[in-house]
């Protein structure tokens, strides 16, 4: 179920019947909470960190129920490397870090959550990496870079150092 | 998006006003090219050695910095001090990563300084349109007298940024990126920095001149970018960003059939938009950031479509799901 919900969230379940049965499902005792929960990882790790007390609480007895949320499975099209599973395990670090700061520094927001959890997005809940070539081939163009004398690989190498040595 | 213009000025006002920078005033508009300009040139053609202090929301890494121009040619060494150990090497028109514990050596076809070594006319002119640029008043970074200066936005397009400039040489001590809510984004600053020092190139040789045998060397996919009109265009640009380079990044064998990069700036900051087929290195729809990059990536047909750039997450999602054939 808990990859159904994930798979809704990220656009991918394909077919109107999956769909439909996942919908069926989230009105099951802690589906809900799992379909929330979600929405804040994913929010935090975009960096929109906004929860009400009453979804913390929702937040934090989904966590009890359920361990193994915050790494939902997921199918991947190639075998990960151990540079991946590095990656993914820095970030899935900071999701934690975010999804607590979240906890305590709550505002009461309960409408605009209630209406975040109700629009499904395609935002994607995995630990996002920004890819290496990416970041290197943008750096070479921006002001910043040569203004210091620092800059871009240092961010790089620290940061995204495990997608570099890929 | 233009509803955060003001939340994001008195923001970014109060975070000025409770730093150093009480007594700043505004600067002539040619004064923060100029300084920027000044900053360029000073981190290229100097001597120096440093320790770096590079801090965004997950926390602080520090690197040590030796910067060596011999000639007019540059050589860079860099290595951090926590974390597992990592060299960077800067040096005959390449850059080389070192990985000691994975065994890697990464080199890459980039210098990182000759693309843009100043701003376009067009580029100083939206800086002077979209920041307040301030001088700020005298602090201290790294042991030495530092001039503060701040480049405030003038709408919610854009991060505010504060520098701080060594006021003999004009090299950049330290630098922020302020978001809408005044909050740092990222952070990166000297602790340490010795300038002017005598260096010759052997004071930035990599600790491993000669790759040992079971290391691997690796290439990367993509090479640099070859201009070409890529037939891509950016329907609805954020104001103030103007296109300064477009073309394909090479792919294998030197054939430049890589990923169609646009990329467009300020003056300030820079969003790249890549188009790449699907199956490139960006799998995945939404939003990421890092530090004071955030980046959005859309599918459009076979296409992936990604923005990045030092902007914030709104401005680089415009420009990301407004990407269209022209």
């Amino acid at each position: 179920m808990n990859e159904d919900i994930s798979r809704l969230m990220d656009g991918e379940l394909d077919d109107d019947g999956a769909v439909d049965r996942t919908l069926a499902g989230l009105r099951q005792d802690g589906a809900i909470a799992t379909w929330m929960c979600y929405h804040v990882i994913g929010d935090t790790l975009r960096g929109d960190v906004a929860a009400s007390t009453r979804l913390s609480r929702r937040l934090a007895a989904a966590l009890a129920d359920e361990p193994t949320v915050l790494a939902p499975q997921r199918r991947v099209d190639r075998p990960a490397t151990w540079a991946w599973a590095m990656a993914a395990s820095v970030a899935a670090v900071a999701v934690v870090g975010w999804t607590a700061v979240s906890l305590t520094d709550a505002p009461a927001s309960t409408v605009a959550l209630a209406r975040e959890a109700a629009s499904v997005r395609a935002d994607s809940l995995r630990p996002q990496v920004i890819p290496a070539e990416y970041l290197l081939a943008h750096r070479e163009m921006s002001p910043t870079t040569p203004i210091q004398g620092l800059g871009p690989i240092q961010r790089v190498s620290v940061t995204g150092d495990a997608a570099l040595a890929r | 998006m233009q509803s955060g213009f003001p939340a994001m000025r008195r923001a970014f006002a109060s975070a000025v006003a409770t730093a150093v920078l009480a007594l700043a005033f505004p600067a002539a508009a040619q004064d923060g090219a100029a300084l920027l300009g000044r900053a360029a040139d000073a981190a290229r053609t100097l001597n120096y050695t440093g320790t770096i202090a590079y801090q965004r929301a997950a926390g602080v890494e520090t690197a040590r910095l030796i910067h060596v121009n011999d000639g007019g040619e540059e050589f860079e060494k860099l290595y951090n001090l926590d974390g597992p150990a990592r060299e960077v090497i800067r040096s005959n028109g390449e850059v080389r990563c070192y990985y000691p514990d994975a065994k890697v050596v990464r080199v890459e076809p980039r210098t990182f300084r000759n693309a843009f070594p100043s701003l376009s006319p067009q580029q100083q002119s939206s800086l002077a349109q979209y920041y307040t640029v301030r001088k700020g008043g005298i602090g201290r970074v790294a042991g030495l007298e530092a001039q503060a200066w701040t480049f405030e936005p003038k709408d919610g397009l854009r991060y505010g940024h504060e520098l701080w400039t060594d006021p003999t040489t004009g090299i950049l001590l330290k630098a922020r990126m302020i978001n809408e809510r005044g909050e740092v984004v990222e952070q990166i600053a000297f602790l340490d920095i010795v300038l002017g020092a005598k260096l010759g190139p052997e004071a930035a040789k990599p600790t491993w001149p000669v790759s040992p045998p079971d290391w691997q060397v690796r290439r990367p996919r993509t090479g640099k970018l070859v201009e070409a009109d890529t037939g891509w265009v950016v329907a609805k640009l954020p104001p103030g960003y103007a296109k300064v380079s477009e073309g394909r990044l090479g792919g294998r064998g030197g054939k430049s059939d890589g990923a169609a990069q646009l990329v467009y700036s300020d003056g300030m900051v820079a969003v790249s938009v890549f188009i790449d087929q699907r199956g490139g290195p960006q799998r995945h729809v939404g939003r990421a950031r890092q530090g004071g990059l955030n980046q959005f990536s859309v599918k459009q047909d076979d296409y992936v479509i990604t923005a990045l750039g030092e902007a914030p997450p709104d401005a680089v999602q415009a420009i990301a799901t407004s990407v269209t054939r022209r």
